[in-house]
């Protein structure tokens, strides 16, 4: 707590205020940006930080302000200065990878910088071994495009075309890549305009008071609401990534050992020791640095699931915060979240998504199960190859199944990202040489359950041209986890012409005509399928998402009739479930099929069990 | 003579407008939602009552009516809402509405704990037909006859009536949606049937999906509704349509989509031809209603559309007027959150219980008890008819004052303050994310909260001036009696080479349709508005431009190019005029057929000769409490002045003019506040 003391009424006014300047932002962004990354994919992120460099704003993660500080320090700064990065070393821990290429716009009052507007977004290509810059099989920083440290964009309101020009030589696509950038930092001006205004209005005091009672607010309501539920003690879990592009698949394993101390200060202590040495592949995550800030802020969401309802879930803001609520503990230089430059990166959603998976989950533990099960909702699979256009990139993010909640079934084919869309199939044929013959939910791929997880999508795409598929994809193996007695959902898989692809795929020749066809991940389930009620199993098959064999293997439901007119057997699924539930799952999590192949045989891992 | 029937959820405002006389009647009765028609015709019969003393029609030359019966039916989830419904779509997509643009609302991790709403169809009741088209429309395979008898069959076995058909790339060629309607027509003659290719031919198939569902589903209630009223009437009358135009009742039953947000787009448009009258063409418009408040911009005289509105939760792609609502109205609920800050709304206590000062078991204090609390707002409503309860209004903002600590007149001013920036808010995001500088907006305000906060608007948004129109609560019916025949055509043409004969055809087909409309319209005079949405080559949005009349050629299609470029640099801050690298993409061509209607004159207003004196002191607080002098607005005419502190009441409305603000009577009776510092 600071001595400034906040008026409440005018606390109200400027989080209103920031979140619509926010909105601003982005919608200026979403609206002109080329790279479809950004355009349908929502991969692009607003961000308001105050003079201290804390974030302010709640809907979003974002990138971070210390990079530009550190090599520009705030006197130094000018009215209509631009500043720009994208070099995940020297981006302390900000930036995953090359192509989020991020703009950062200081914000002046009475000739002093007062805040930063800041914008990052996935862009097309930003150079490096492959079109898209996501090189599967990198060992270095250097095959994954340029790198940019932190510079001066614009300086003064005049843009330094020496750099533009650079960018945009090295970029495969300079000309989305050059929109791309005038639409960022366009938007983050107005967005600095905006809210200088406010400023202007209320006078710096009056305005930082305010941010700081937003802040210490969260702190407060996370700790009332939130870390309240979870008992004190120690809690170990750990999760996987399956393959780094380079080695054969293994596990590669992201732990996590929480301490729960609600009279400590922080009371949370997050510590990483565990997690596997570096990849020789792109799929580390420089997280080890500024005490662990920016994984902090991307962690703390997954506190939300924790809130007494859903509606209360999405009230939640995450902001700077949450940041003394916890302590990072990183382990030795080399692993997984501690690699050593240039070790590649670019994949490195493999390694901060599974860790939100792997919260989630020592939080299960923690609670007795009174957490969502598994999702994974971001993979990239595309086509690239010549139209009549010239080359052409078609990659977009196909979500897959959310897992299955305490209080309701996983959702179908969602995306982690905000406003992530897929791509209209009207606009995907009249772009690119291919027809989608089908696209739809990929039936019986949600982790059976009381509460069923969510289907991945199942789609079909006819090739009219030759051309090369590629695809970034973790959970080809291993599955989304069930728990409290749910089960796994079923893996990602793709097959060309019925030959099945790995998930990481950066040059695979389709002719003409061949079909590409995808599964995304379905999510876990939650508690026992038995359990789940034999009339909303026989909806699933009238709808389509679960088939007549999985209702009797899966959920022990005995189903007759057509989908049409399902009848359900009420005493043979008795009969059936009595017999099933016999057989109880020996772990706390179920991790499907696959974990056996890559455990050398154990079914499921030591820390499963409660 | 000629009457608009606006009917609200609470009440049924009439405007009657004798064209001759130049006089207008405007009266209000309590409105019927369980049949909609009985409160229209009380309505309608107690205007032309207090104008000529009888119930005939006959004199009357128009009747236009805007209503929500439709949309109701979707926005509040009832269970008939959609229960009626099914949806036939192209083979292998049976899934599109599930899986919609796969992307969860809001913040980031909200995807664990997001429960997805349910879908304007349940997937069990889609049905796929086999027939593919590409995106020029031609056939890659044809369509499956028997296939479509069978999904003909299935829902005529189960008794579902309302069908919307959406089959890929329809947009390019209606074929196979029309062969499919044929085949409903003979299998199922009972079902009512929308295509997507009638309702929205433009591409992007899950929102055309969805469109076209709205559609059918509102077209039996629609159509019940529509033939009910004629019966009862036993005269022709006209639907106010939401992209700002009318219709007559006869067409609007095939379309009936286009109706669906016809209140607000009424008061938008009256609030309109009210400023143009008084020599302000652009404005921003704002009304204040008990639950919400409805903004929009109007530029030149014209609001703005879009094509990107939704209705509730359902996207709908048809040109409406660019309205954002915002949950800030009288009723709008103040409470304190978890983490100890005053809220105000987006919770409303409707007209049932209603705010505490209503006496109706209201326990919430609302943002009008706030008002009533500071003396702002008479202490009873519609001139005297309903008392209102003073001190049980002060009584809960005493209480909620004391759990934050704060005096209750810091409370109540507060309550204001943040229902204030809740309507500037949405100002901004209609002018600033729309490249336009609110501060060159006049606000015309109107409603029955709508007056009450205009003077904190003009200071927070730095507005030069607000206009709050006589009779603010009867703006929107008054609207309805403004507006032309209007009907919107659109075609997708993607194309980064158009040809200028392949447009000008396209443009030749829309006008045609556009023609014929109007013709069945009686209409002698058409006008066509041509418009196209054009984006820079790898863009995903699109921005509209009005397009110039006569034939097209190239000089022509760089004419529409060089207002594409001016206008993405007005709105984005940047363009590619003169930049080869980023190609011009044209994606949709579109025509309005307008038919012009005579639009009301309004009566300028008798000068004021002498000084205007109050009728009655109250104690009001605005900086401090003091004794307030309070104005009948009645009593004022054209030059009146009022400075502030002061408040002008009428039947139904209240403007509380501030310290430091004066209000000024126009000619046309709309009082004009401006802010003495500027």
């Amino acid at each position: 707590m600071t001595g400034r003391t906040a008026d409440p009424v005018l606390v109200e006014i400027v989080e209103g205020t920031l979140a619509s300047v926010e909105k601003e932002v982005e919608t200026a962004i979403a609206r002109t940006a080329r790279s479809p990354m950004i355009r349908d994919a929502h991969d692009f992120r607003a961000g308001i930080h105050d003079v201290r460099m804390r974030k302010l704003t709640g809907r979003s993660y974002s990138a971070l302000v210390q990079p530009v500080v550190r090599d520009f320090p705030i006197e130094t700064m000018r009215p209509g200065d631009v500043f720009f990065h994208n070099d995940v070393y020297l981006s302390e821990g900000g930036i995953g990878h090359l192509p989020d290429l991020c703009v950062t716009v200081p914000v002046f009052h009475g000739g002093e910088v007062v805040a930063f507007v800041q914008a990052f977004g996935h862009h097309d290509d930003i150079g490096g071994a492959v079109p898209g810059s996501m090189p599967s099989h990198a060992r270095s920083a250097y095959e994954e495009g340029l790198m940019v440290p932190p510079i001066k964009l614009w300086d003064q309101g005049v843009p330094n075309r020496a750099a533009l020009t650079i960018m945009t030589r090295n970029s495969r696509m300079p000309d989305s890549l050059a929109g791309d950038l005038d639409a960022e930092c366009s938007a983050c001006l107005m967005g600095a305009r905006r809210l200088g205004e406010l400023f202007d209005r209320y006078g710096r005091e009056a305005v930082e008071a305010c941010f700081d009672a937003i802040i210490d607010k969260t702190t407060e309501t996370f700790r009332r609401e939130l870390l309240s539920k979870i008992p004190e003690g120690v809690y170990v879990w750990e999760d996987y990534a399956e393959h780094d592009g380079v080695d054969e698949p293994r596990l590669h394993a992201q732990r996590i050992t929480l301490t729960v101390d609600h009279s400590a200060d922080p009371p949370l202590t997050i510590d990483f020791t565990g997690t596997s040495p570096q990849a020789k592949g792109p799929i580390n995550h420089a997280g080890d640095y500024a005490d662990g800030v920016f994984l902090k802020k991307w962690l703390a969401p997954i506190l939300r699931n924790l809130a007494d309802t859903p509606e209360r879930m999405a009230e939640l803001d995450v902001n700077e915060g949450v940041v003394p609520l916890t302590k990072m503990v990183f382990p030795e230089k080399g692993t997984l979240l501690t690699p050593i430059f240039p070790a590649p990166t670019n994949a490195r959603t493999f390694v901060i998504l599974r860790l939100l998976g792997v919260l989630a989950g020592v939080l299960a533990k923690a609670t007795g199960g009174r957490m969502p099960a598994d999702q994974e909702t971001i993979r990239y699979t595309g086509v690239y190859g010549e139209s009549d256009d010239g080359p052409y990139l078609m990659r977009e993010v196909l979500g897959g199944g959310s897992g299955g909640r305490w209080y309701a079934d996983g959702e179908d084919t969602i995306h982690v990202v905000p406003d992530s869309r897929n791509i209209p199939v009207e606009f995907a044929e009249a772009r690119w040489p291919l027809r989608v013959e089908r696209l739809g939910l990929a039936v019986d791929s949600g982790g059976p359950g009381e509460f069923r997880g969510g289907l991945g999508y199942d789609k079909h795409i006819r090739m009219l041209r030759d051309a090369s598929f590629m695809s970034i994809a973790d959970r080809s193996i291993l599955s989304c986890w069930g728990v409290n007695g749910g089960r796994a959902g079923r893996p990602f898989q793709v097959t060309v012409d019925g030959v099945e692809m790995e998930g990481l795929v950066d040059d695979y020749p389709v002719r003409a005509g061949q079909v590409i066809r995808i599964r995304t991940t379905g999510g876990g389930g939650w508690g026992s399928p038995y359990d789940r009620p034999a009339e909303k199993v026989a909806a699933d098959v009238r709808d389509g998402k679960v088939t007549f064999e999985g209702a009797r293997e899966d959920y022990g439901v005995v189903l007759t009739g057509t989908r049409d007119d399902v009848v359900i057997d009420v005493e043979a699924t008795e009969r059936l479930r009595e017999r099933l539930r016999e057989t109880r799952p020996a772990a706390f999590f179920d991790r499907g099929p696959g974990f056996p192949k890559l455990s050398g045989g154990l079914t499921y891992a030591e820390v499963d069990t409660v | 003579m000629r009457i608009g029937v606006d009917t609200g959820g609470t009440f049924t405002d009439v405007v009657l407008v004798d064209e001759e006389s130049g006089r207008i009647v405007t009266t209000k009765t309590p409105s019927t939602p369980d049949n909609p028609a009985d409160g229209f015709m009380a309505g309608v019969h107690k205007a032309l009552e207090a104008h000529a003393g009888s119930h005939a029609l006959d004199a009357v030359s128009a009747l236009v009516h805007g209503t929500t019966v439709a949309t109701n039916q979707l926005l509040e989830d009832r269970q008939d809402g959609t229960s009626h419904l099914g949806f036939i779509t192209t083979e292998g997509f049976e899934f599109v509405l599930e899986i919609a643009r796969q992307s969860v609302p809001d913040g980031y991790g909200n995807s664990y704990f997001w429960v997805k709403p349910p879908r304007i169809v349940p997937v069990h009741r889609v049905r796929t037909v086999g027939g593919r088209l590409d995106h020029l429309g031609r056939e890659v395979r044809p369509f499956d006859e028997e296939q479509a008898v069978a999904a003909a069959r299935w829902f005529r076995e189960r008794g579902i009536t309302a069908i919307g058909v959406c089959f890929l790339h329809s947009y390019a060629n209606p074929g196979h949606e029309r062969r499919m309607r044929e085949v409903l027509e003979r299998e199922h003659p009972e079902a009512v049937v929308s295509l997507s290719s009638d309702v929205l031919r433009e591409y992007r198939e899950y929102e055309r999906s969805v469109t076209t569902l709205v559609d059918a589903a509102v077209k039996p209630t629609m159509r019940r509704y529509i033939e009910n009223l004629s019966e009862r009437l036993g005269r022709p009358f006209s639907v106010m349509k939401s992209n700002g135009g009318v219709l007559s009742a006869a067409e609007v039953v095939h379309q009936p989509i286009t109706t669906v947000l016809s209140g607000p787009a009424a008061g938008a448009l009256g609030a309109a031809l009210i400023a143009s009258t008084a020599g302000r063409p652009s404005v921003i418009t704002l009304d204040g209603g008990g639950t919400s408040t409805d903004v929009a911009v109007v530029v030149d005289g014209e609001p703005s559309l879009t094509t990107e509105g939704s209705i509730g939760r359902y996207p709908c792609k048809i040109p409406m007027i660019d309205i954002v609502t915002v949950g800030a109205g009288g009723g709008s609920i103040a409470w304190i959150s978890p983490e100890g800050t005053l809220k105000v709304g987006p919770r409303s206590a409707g007209a049932d219980p209603g705010p505490i000062c209503y006496g109706k078991g209201g326990a919430e204090v609302t943002v009008t008890d706030a008002h009533v609390f500071l003396g702002r707002v008479p202490p009873h409503l519609l001139g005297g008819e309903i008392a209102l309860d003073v001190a049980a209004a002060r009584a809960g903002v005493e209480e909620l004052a004391g759990r934050l600590g704060l005096t209750p007149e810091r409370c109540a001013t507060g309550i204001l303050e943040i229902s204030a920036f809740n309507q500037s808010n949405a100002i901004r995001r209609i002018t600033v994310q729309r490249g336009l500088d609110v501060r060159d907006f006049p606000l015309v305000a109107f409603g029955g909260s709508g007056p009450l906060l205009a003077c904190r608007l003009i200071d927070i948004l730095g507005l030069r001036a607000a206009i709050v129109p006589p009779d603010p609560g009867n703006v929107s019916a008054f609207g309805l009696l403004t507006v032309d025949v209007k009907n919107d055509y659109v075609r997708t043409y993607v194309a980064r080479d158009p040809s200028p004969a392949v447009v000008g055809e396209i443009l030749g087909e829309l006008e045609a349709q556009a023609a014929a409309a109007l013709d069945r319209e009686g209409f002698a005079e058409h006008v066509y508005a041509r418009s196209a949405d054009l984006r820079y080559y790898g863009q995903a949005y699109e921005v509209r431009v009005p397009a110039p009349d006569g034939p097209v050629d190239e000089a022509w299609l760089a004419a529409v190019a060089e207002r594409f470029h001016a206008e993405h640099e007005r709105l984005y801050g940047y363009g590619y005029r003169d930049d080869p690298r980023h190609a011009v993409e044209w994606v949709n061509l579109r025509v309005s057929g307008i038919g012009p209607i005579t639009r009301p004159k309004i009566a300028r207003r008798p000068r004021q000769e002498d000084e205007p004196s109050p009728v009655a002191t109250r104690d009001v607080f605005f900086e401090r409490w003091a004794r307030t002098v309070i104005y009948r607005r009645a009593d004022l005419g054209a030059g009146a002045v009022v400075r502030g502190p002061a408040v002008i009441e009428e039947y139904g409305s209240t403007l509380p003019v501030h310290p430091g603000f004066t209000a000024t009577m126009d000619d046309y009776g709309n009082l004009v506040v401006v802010s003495d510092d500027r």
